[in-house]
């Protein structure tokens, strides 16, 4: 399944914004918020929301190179614009060779 | 001609305590709801474990078949890798989804590995490991959550895990940290029982459960306070009021039993299970620590040595052997404190590893040497199975090589120690194989006490109770001497046309979730809290 980064972006920014209402946030989600400095998120909560993200788009996101790379890169946060392009690129090379 | 039919699990119950808080009055509806119907021992699985056991009685197929062995699984049999198992890991259909694909409506509560939740004609609300602000992504249909939201008193961060809260509970369990973990899950029964409650009463389905765990995480944490065995001839006051806190809790949940089967109605069968049962375990072996001391094991410089702090008390201890341990000398390790399983390393994938044709001879080797360990004149593993023993089936090549029983019924710790073995400063409470049944409504004989079923078992019961016929590849058999004659004589049971074994319902990818330290921290705090982590 392939989709346009601004569609990739509209169903994060259309989830996140879905279940922090669930939480009470009230700050705006946009590309530049950061999930776990902004949003609170723990890591199982990482974890669950790449599995929704695949549940979605129906094919398999290696998570896990996003999250070790953060790791290795000490950055201190993963931004949902970061989440969005690494999305967008594994449903792009799934589109044209059907394996990522 | 079927029942409504109605399964609650008590994670972690065990006769052990129930029967003991019958007798005292605490939980006197569970008496007459016993006296009145059939119980008896419930034997779980290898390892009597919450993911493997709870998908056995869901599929009424043992963990070789349908695949689920732990908390997570090895990305593929030749990985070192792990990840969290998912229900599309789950090789065999759920009664969930053999009901709905029969054309029964179904209610499924609080289970574990319910997540991504299945697609069945029903509400599905998962249990586990499921984050409190994520519910919503696990609920399905997929308004369910909104309409649950709308209830009074909804609580979402209570009802599922909030790992701050589970954090805070286990972080130095201090005196009030004990009393605050016992109310939580007073109140997230509480939580789950008005969710079943509503369900019940606008769309009662022909198959409903629930699953109340707060059973099983009391007792991990509480074991010396409920056990009278444990507790002492002179308790302390705060002893006093940590053991009438657990008291409550299972008065309370007395009450919400009583509630569910009020509102089930008489035509309805109902089934109380759990999981695995519950007994003190004393010691901690240290198995990752023995496995170094005999030769199969190698840490990367100081990893697995250090003695402080939290490191040592396991945080992000499991999984870190894919980058702690020294792979060209490492043939053994265990990489999770919840299985009990030891994974060989087999030549090929990289590193040192066993060859093909030495497996045989170098498992035997590590098998005996470990029944031979002993301490105080006696050995610490009371009994060790293979993976063929322990995990007959398609899927068994996912399982541990080894898995151990240890004897004082503890888990293994991961974590490094200077010593393998080393007494617990305190008693907790750890699993054992021997769960609860408990049997009520028309097609159950009243009055019967029982010999030990197996947990494989009960499945056949609720189909059968359900009015389908019994799926061949079922593994345990219908407990016709829990039934009650007349009720069999009128309804034979029958038995499910031999055909293609139907198949989960799965998407076509599987997602291939491996963890981050950082995950590995969250995780490991879960499973200290269960008590599966020093």
């Amino acid at each position: 399944m392939s989709a346009t980064y601004d569609q990739v972006m509209s169903d994060v920014l259309g989830l996140l914004d879905q279940l922090s209402d669930d939480w009470e946030y009230s700050g705006e989600i946009t590309a530049e918020t950061g999930l776990l400095t902004d949003l609170g998120f723990e890591s199982l909560e990482l974890v669950v929301l790449g599995v929704s993200i695949q549940e979605h788009y129906g094919e398999q996101i290696p998570f896990e190179e996003m999250l070790s790379d953060i790791g290795k890169r000490k950055l201190p946060d993963i931004y949902i614009g970061d989440l969005v392009e690494f999305i967008h690129k594994h449903l792009e090379r799934a589109a044209v060779g059907g394996s990522i | 001609m079927r029942n409504r039919t109605v399964l609650i699990g008590l994670d972690g119950a065990t006769f052990t305590i129930l029967d003991g808080l019958m007798a005292e009055g605490v939980m006197p509806f569970l008496k007459q709801f016993t006296s009145g119907g059939a119980r008896a021992d419930l034997r779980s699985v290898i390892p009597p474990l919450t993911p493997p056991a709870w998908t056995s009685l869901m599929t009424g197929r043992s963990p070789g078949h349908h695949g689920v062995f732990d908390f997570f699984r090895l990305t593929s049999p030749d990985s070192r890798q792990i990840r969290l198992t998912t229900s599309h890991d789950i090789q065999c259909e759920t009664i969930w989804s053999l009901a709905s694909r029969e054309g029964l409506r179904v209610t499924t509560l609080n289970f574990p590995l319910m997540f991504p939740p299945p697609h069945i004609d029903g509400y599905v609300v998962p249990g586990g490991w499921m984050p409190w602000r994520q519910l919503r992504l696990g609920c399905y249909p997929p308004d369910l959550y909104d309409r649950l939201k709308a209830l009074p008193g909804f609580n979402a961060r209570e009802l599922a895990m909030d790992p701050g809260l589970e954090e805070k509970a286990i972080e130095g369990c201090s005196q009030e940290e004990y009393a605050d973990w016992i109310e939580l899950h007073i109140r997230r029964e509480q939580h789950w029982f008005e969710i079943l409650r509503h369900l019940m009463q606008i769309d009662p389905c022909e198959l409903t459960a629930v699953l109340f765990d707060g059973v099983d995480k009391l007792q991990h944490l509480c074991w010396r306070f409920l056990d009278p065995a444990c507790l002492g001839e002179s308790p302390s006051p705060w002893e006093l009021r940590i053991r009438n806190l657990c008291l409550d809790y299972f008065r309370q949940l007395d009450g919400i039993l009583a509630e569910i089967v009020g509102m089930a109605g008489p035509d309805a069968n109902v089934v109380i299970a759990s999981d695995h049962g519950f007994g003190p375990t004393t010691e901690i072996f240290h198995v990752n620590t023995w496995l170094e001391q005999n030769g199969y094991l190698a840490w990367v410089g100081d990893a697995g040595h250090g003695e402080n702090g939290s490191q040592q008390l396991g945080i992000g201890q499991f999984a870190r052997h894919v980058f702690e341990l020294d792979w060209e000398r490492t043939t053994a390790y265990v990489a999770t404190p919840s299985s009990n399983g030891i994974y060989i390393v087999r030549a090929g994938a990289g590193g040192a590893g066993v060859p093909d044709a030495e497996y045989g001879r170098f498992r035997q080797k590590l098998i005996d040497s470990l029944l031979a360990f002993k301490a105080d004149g006696a050995p610490v593993v009371s009994r060790v199975w293979t993976r063929e023993e322990a995990f007959a089936g398609p899927e068994g090549a996912l399982a541990p090589d080894i898995t151990l029983a240890l004897r004082d019924g503890g888990h293994l710790s991961v974590a490094g120690s200077s010593e393998a073995l080393v007494p617990r400063q305190e008693v907790k409470g750890s699993h054992r194989p021997e769960g609860v049944f408990i049997a009520g409504g028309p097609a159950v004989q009243a009055g019967a006490s029982l010999p030990q079923l197996s947990i494989l078992d009960v499945t056949p019961l609720l189909v059968y109770s359900l009015g389908l016929p019994i799926p061949q590849e079922f593994e345990g058999r219908l407990p016709e001497e829990a039934l009650d004659p007349s009720f069999l004589a009128a309804r034979p049971p029958a038995q499910a046309a031999p055909g293609e074994p139907p198949q989960p319902a799965a998407p076509e990818k599987k997602e291939e979730v491996v963890f981050s330290a950082e995950d590995e921290k969250i995780m490991a705090d879960r499973l200290r809290a269960l008590g599966y982590i020093e």
